[in-house]
């Protein structure tokens, strides 16, 4: 288990991480949210022992983070880099090598992560002739061919096309279910709401909201309903909901917003003996309107 | 050690096959074979070009001739000649027309010359002596050459040395020694720089630092640059030898402007070549450390020579310092220097090779300096962790201090 407990982190008189806490169990994913700025890198760096905490700690099944232990991790940062003039084979070779992997077996892991991530033409090539997004491929096996217990992803699906960030999606998916524990950051909400189990969004170094969908669902104040027809009679009841209020109608739909702890099965009464409903539905909020929700907030 | 190792020989097999490693091995081996062979290249051009043509009496032309062959190239005589024309010179393709007359009291020589200054009276004066000599107190020239031979011996005091050409020789080699250790620094602590630089703005650096420490990383870098200044040092003392034994003893003295034989080892002991080597690691290990440092913050390649330009300073004080040990070693500013860490690898192994250094003050110095290295590595260790992850502007003096004291 990773725990990351009250942790701050200076630089000068710039505080980039102020209180960030959160545990992830392991094997599970987790997903770190926030703006630019927020913190999200700084505090990747601090689980991945490259900076040390100035206050609070991380530990990894109850133990510091040391250099040992650190090589059963693997980080994809989120500035990107590779030796322009190493071959790709040979460049993922060193990273398995600096992580302790050993002969044979490194070569086996290297060319299982070529052929898992399409990369086989390009071997031989050096990865500065690559393009953006099949560098980043290489970064990816990089930072995973000695099978990391723990894999922190800064941002891995920025500048991918559709197909590989499918590919890459894929790819982490295929980790977790062999159990590494997965960290990821990404402004592509979609992304982690598929492959997340918890999430924790930061703001200003500090926490906003730590949980599972399901929990920061719950902790939503108002829920989205939709019901057809747009009748008036259909709207009468709903303007009779406390803290109701109507959203523009779509779709000849009619959309309302009402608090989270409304009663949803006596309201669905209500519209029944009102008019003739074709449809009632309650929309459950997405990662992204409860990031942009917590976000603004604060 | 298994990551050490992993970095060593990367970083060993990356720089064999970089292009600046192989063109600064490739020009520095021809620069070595140029330096041995340029001198007596230009002698034999400048002989070439000063044509000298002897004119006046009979007498003296063919007295003189024998005198003059080392330092002139005589090309043709002109007896009777006495007040040469630019034609003359033209008509001979001569630069120079040297008129030797009797005078009051032995004889005259008057030069004509395209150029003045490319003529030395004093070399002239000195082959001419003899004659002068000769014609000046009737004496033969047998007897004017053995009374020239005045004995001078010089007798060894306090000194490492058995005679004067050991002194002399250990000077010379000492001489190219330093400069070699001055280019190997110079050469391997900028590769360092540009290497680490590198990996800096092609944002390899922080999956680097995830997976090592950094102190691992600057380590495995620093051993592989000395891996490969040792290679690059043996092999341009290897072309040295090579080039230095075949080359001739006129070249040897026109390079060193030493006696005939300067270019023998026999002054250097092999005590000095230990002191060479020591101080060369000590030098290296000091200057690498500084300039792996450096490029941790630098933010775009071509900031390198602005950023890394003035930390060469000491380097070169050292070289002009170390320059001067050899005349005087034992001066109190010299015996000072080769105390003071980045100056005294240079300075020290001067001071040891032509002089008797008391052991204490070399084992002071090594104490010294070895302690700089450990020093150096631990700032050098805090400002690379930090520099290594700042992107954007060039970190403050203010933010560095506060690295330092982390």
């Amino acid at each position: 288990m990773l725990e990351v407990a009250h942790v701050r982190k200076d630089f000068g008189a710039v505080q980039a991480v102020r209180d960030v806490s959160f545990t992830i169990a392991p094997g599970s994913t987790f997903g770190l949210l926030g703006p630019n700025g927020a913190g999200k890198t700084t505090t990747m760096r601090m689980i991945v022992g490259i900076y040390a905490p100035d206050g609070g700690y991380v530990t990894w099944n109850g133990t510091p983070i040391t250099n040992q232990l650190r090589r059963r991790f693997g980080y994809l940062p989120e500035e990107r880099g590779l030796y322009g003039k190493m071959k790709v084979r040979e460049q993922i070779l060193y990273f398995g090598r600096l992580h302790g992997i050993t002969d044979p077996l490194i070569g086996e892991k290297t060319d299982a992560w070529i052929e898992k991530l399409g990369l086989q033409i390009y071997v031989d090539r050096p990865c500065g002739e690559l393009s953006k997004g099949n560098q980043q491929k290489v970064q990816v096996a990089c930072a995973a061919v000695h099978d990391p217990e723990l894999l922190i992803l800064d941002e891995p699906f920025t500048g991918l096309d559709p197909v590989n960030a499918d590919t890459l999606l894929e790819t982490l998916n295929d980790l977790k279910k062999r159990g590494t524990t997965l960290v990821l950051s990404s402004h592509q909400m979609w992304q982690l709401e598929q492959i997340c189990d918890e999430f924790c969004i930061i703001m200003a170094g500090e926490n906003r909201a730590t949980g599972t969908l399901a929990q920061l669902r719950d902790a939503w104040p108002t829920r989205v309903i939709k019901v057809e027809p747009p009748s008036d009679a259909v709207k009468r009841v709903l303007d009779r909901v406390p803290s109701a209020h109507a959203l523009p109608n779509l779709n000849g739909a009619l959309y309302y917003e009402v608090p989270s702890g409304t009663e949803l099965p006596g309201l669905l009464r209500e519209l029944v003996s009102a008019d003739a409903i074709t449809r009632f539905e309650s929309i459950e909020p997405s990662l992204h309107d409860i990031y942009i929700h917590t976000i603004g907030q604060a | 050690m298994n990551e050490f190792i992993t970095i060593y020989s990367a970083e060993v097999m990356r720089r064999l096959r970089s292009r600046a490693f192989i063109i600064g091995l490739v020009v520095g081996a021809l620069g070595i074979m140029l330096m041995i062979r340029l001198p007596s290249f230009i002698e034999s051009f400048t002989s070439q070009s000063y044509r000298v043509v002897l004119a006046g009496n009979p007498d003296l032309i063919s007295a003189a001739r024998p005198l003059l062959k080392d330092d002139y190239n005589v090309a043709a005589t002109a007896p009777g000649l006495t007040n040469p024309t630019p034609a003359d010179l033209k008509s001979r393709k001569a630069s120079l027309v040297i008129v030797l007359t009797h005078a009051q009291r032995g004889i005259r020589a008057t030069v004509y010359a395209k150029d003045p200054s490319s003529v030395t009276t004093s070399d002239l004066r000195r082959d001419l002596l003899p004659l002068h000599i000769g014609f000046a107190t009737k004496l033969s020239s047998k007897q004017v050459t053995s009374l020239l031979k005045m004995p001078v011996e010089v007798k060894p005091l306090e000194s490492k040395f058995g005679t004067a050409a050991q002194a002399d020789q250990a000077r010379v080699v000492a001489n190219i020694l330093i400069v070699l250790l001055y280019i190997l620094i110079v050469l391997n602590s900028q590769l360092i720089m540009t290497s680490v630089a590198e990996e800096k703005t092609s944002r390899i650096a922080e999956l680097l630092v995830a997976s090592v420490s950094p102190s691992t990383l600057l380590a495995g870098k620093i051993a592989a640059s000395a891996t490969l200044a040792i290679l690059q040092m043996a092999l341009w003392v290897a072309i040295g030898f090579i080039f230095g034994s075949s080359a001739t003893t006129s070249s040897m003295h026109a390079a060193t402007h030493a006696s005939p034989q300067a270019m023998s080892f026999s002054g250097i002991s092999a005590a000095d070549i230990a002191g060479f080597i020591v101080f060369f690691f000590l030098g290296y290990l000091q200057m690498a450390t500084i300039f792996a440092a450096i490029g941790s913050l630098i933010n775009r390649t071509e900031d390198i020579g602005s950023i890394g330009g003035p930390f060469f300073i000491p380097i070169v004080a050292a070289l002009f310092i170390a320059l001067t040990a050899l005349e005087v070693p034992d001066a109190p500013f010299v015996v000072a220097a080769s105390f003071i860490p980045l100056i005294a690898p240079f300075v020290m192994f001067a001071r040891i090779v032509v002089s008797s250094v008391p052991l204490w003050q070399i084992a002071t110095s090594f104490a010294i300096n070895a302690a700089a290295i450990w020093g150096i590595a631990i700032l050098a260790g805090k400002i690379y962790r930090i520099g290594m992850l700042l992107y954007g502007r060039p970190p403050k003096l203010s933010q560095l201090w506060h690295a330092l004291r982390a």
